[in-house]
């Protein structure tokens, strides 16, 4: 077994130009694929956390008229007490119970159109970290005569107003009256959305409760999973569990989003699926030439007793030595390369523009350590099922013939 | 003196050819223990074919080959690589070593095939390699090997491992005279002292002229058997 080692070893440097050209097009090979899941996994996790995590949350219940009329009359019997016992399941992170409706803010000069949304100062830290996506200004902390109003930097912008600005919020209060009242903005804060930015407004649920007219008013409840993973189920069992209500999964409510990232997946499955192909013919020719130079001594070898399989054996070994050299190396330097560029980022050329979409101008790539040695099985699995044509072309040689061959 | 191998109506006819070619036709020999036999005859006259027929490298379509009690001929493949292996050495034509091993590594191949014991197997590699003068050339790759340093290194590789006989086609055709000279002095000391049966294939007349035996083939058929006395 040794000695064969040591014959596949010295096999694949007798022709070294050829071995180190195979051996780097593994490497590019291994960091192209490494490199293109690291950038699709840092898309998905930046558009997964602005979007659903800061915004939406893993899952929202609502009365099932809410959705197509967001009007405060929908409102979720109970909402409090349902939030409470949902906060106390297994499994459930964070749970924001939210008073939300349609109405419009404006501001000396301008108005808009804004989605207003009451909500629990700490509970909506925990569930959608609003607190930390504050780009100027403070989390519900001032004690102004007025109420304080959180709003996007967009909005800020469109309003042409500024933090400790007043702003008009205008809407209808549970029985259906118009209701108009002063908000001073206490802090803006920013989202890879811009359209988030423009039409979502935060306000203390205690206040807005009291202007619609009814204390405990809940017309959303967002809920924060511990395990992401874990949507689907949660969700039926909530639908099972509240019948009478709305329960939707982020899947359902940013459809968008879900296909995006489904679609993601599936390019990567094929561009990495392409690049290991590419390089396993690439590996297989090389193996090939190898062999078909070598007849006459695979002859040799084959006349004096070498059994049909240990020649099989000796090609696969030459094989995976070499995907094991150009998968280490290449998985080495792909590893800095992440490292680097997620310390550095990546500029997506013309990213600016897709921020209206959820999109971020610059990713973080990174990657689980697993994945490296998932990517090196993988490449050694094709390397291995490369190498069986050419070993088995060796073992089809008929002695006699071969050890006459020029 | 035993005999070491017998054929008896050794047929070959190829006809994966336009024609069929009747290499081999109705050969019937027996080879004694110790016997230095040259196989002569003009190109196409079946030498090769029949070192590979009773080296078993090749099928018989008719007849037999017996060695050791045993009709190789009836053989299946994985019983006839284990046969090769234990039973018969070979040297080719165009020396023919693996080029990524050492001397010394060539020589202990087939006993490495064969699982002997690693001590012993790196002191008989020694041993042929002093026998055939290469003492100084045991970590030479072939590529830094002459011709006939080379050919002395198959020659220790088919002896090395104790084989019943050794079965050597055309060895000398890419030596020069006295690289052959040299090959041949050795191949008949080591054929005394080791009591190897010795086959060759040849047109040389300096191996003919070495011979104890000759057999000449014309046409696929034994034209000729001759015993020569030396002494």
């Amino acid at each position: 077994m040794t000695t064969l080692m040591i014959i596949s070893w010295r096999n694949i440097w007798r022709n070294r130009t050829r071995t180190l050209v195979i051996i780097t097009a593994l490497i590019l090979g291994i960091m192209g694929g490494v490199f293109s899941a690291a950038m699709r996994l840092a898309a998905e996790e930046q558009q997964f956390e602005d979007t659903v995590e800061n915004m939406i949350s893993h899952i929202q219940i609502h009365h099932p008229e809410f959705i197509a009329n967001p009007e405060a009359q929908y409102r979720i019997p109970d909402g409090e007490a349902i939030a409470g016992d949902i906060r106390g399941q297994n499994g459930i992170a964070s749970v924001s119970a939210r008073l939300v409706f349609d109405g419009m803010a404006a501001s000396a000069n301008m108005n808009a159109g804004v989605r207003i949304k009451g909500v629990d100062s700490e509970d909506e830290a925990r569930t959608t970290k609003l607190d930390e996506l504050l780009e100027e200004g403070s989390y519900f902390t001032e004690e102004w005569r007025l109420p304080s109003v959180i709003i996007g930097r967009a909005l800020a912008k469109e309003l042409l107003v500024e933090t400790g600005s007043r702003i008009v919020l205008t809407f209808q209060d549970i029985d259906g009256g118009i209701v108009s009242s002063s908000f001073r903005v206490e802090a803006l804060y920013a989202v890879t959305s811009r359209r988030f930015e423009e039409r979502t407004v935060f306000v203390k649920a205690g206040v807005l409760q009291e202007l619609a007219g009814e204390p405990g008013a809940v017309t959303e409840i967002a809920i924060l999973l511990d395990d992401v993973d874990r949507y689907r189920e949660a969700t039926d069992e909530l639908r099972a569990e509240y019948p009478g209500l709305e329960v939707r999964h982020w899947a359902d409510m940013d459809p968008t989003l879900h296909y995006s990232l489904e679609l993601l997946d599936q390019l990567l499955i094929y561009l990495v699926g392409i690049i290991i192909l590419g390089v396993s013919f690439g590996l297989l020719n090389t193996i090939l030439m190898s062999i078909l130079e070598r007849v006459r001594e695979l002859g040799v070898m084959l006349s004096i007793g070498m059994k049909r399989l240990k020649v099989f054996f000796m090609v696969v070994v030459e094989t995976t030595m070499i995907a094991i050299l150009g998968g280490v190396a290449g998985l080495i330097l792909s590893f800095f390369m992440i490292r680097f560029l997620n310390h550095r980022g990546v500029h997506i050329p013309g990213g600016e523009g897709l921020e209206d979409f959820g999109f971020a101008a610059v990713l973080y790539p990174d990657l689980p350590t697993s994945f490296y040695f998932e990517i090196g099985g993988v490449v050694i699995l094709f390397a291995i099922l490369a190498s069986i044509y050419p070993a088995w072309k060796a073992i089809r040689l008929a002695p006699a013939e071969a050890v006459r061959q020029e | 003196m035993q005999t070491v191998i017998k054929t008896e109506g050794l047929s070959k006819t190829y006809t994966n050819t336009a024609v069929p070619v009747h290499a081999l036709k109705d050969i019937s020999l027996e080879f004694k223990e110790g016997e230095f036999t040259a196989i002569v005859g003009p190109s196409g006259s079946g030498k090769t074919t029949f070192l590979n027929v009773i080296g078993g490298l090749d099928k018989p379509t008719k007849g037999k080959v017996v060695i050791d009690d045993v009709d190789i001929a009836t053989m299946k493949e994985s019983q006839l690589f284990d046969f090769r292996l234990r039973h018969i050495g070979f040297v080719f034509q165009a020396y023919n070593l693996i080029p990524v091993l050492t001397a010394i590594e060539n020589v202990s191949f087939i006993m490495l095939l064969q699982k002997k014991p690693k001590k012993e197997m790196e002191a008989r590699a020694r041993e042929m390699l002093e026998q055939v003068g290469l003492s100084d050339k045991l970590h030479e790759r072939p590529s830094r090997l002459s011709g006939g340093q080379q050919q002395r290194v198959a020659v220790a590789r088919a002896l090395a491992s104790k084989p019943d006989f050794v079965l050597a086609d055309e060895p000398t055709a890419n030596l020069d005279t006295k690289s052959a000279f040299n090959l041949l002095d050795i191949m008949a000391r080591l054929n005394k002292e080791e009591n190897i049966t010795l086959i060759f294939s040849t047109h040389d007349q300096r191996v003919i002229d070495r011979a104890r035996r000759v057999i000449t083939l014309v046409d696929g058929a034994v034209d000729k058997d001759e015993h020569i006395d030396k002494d």
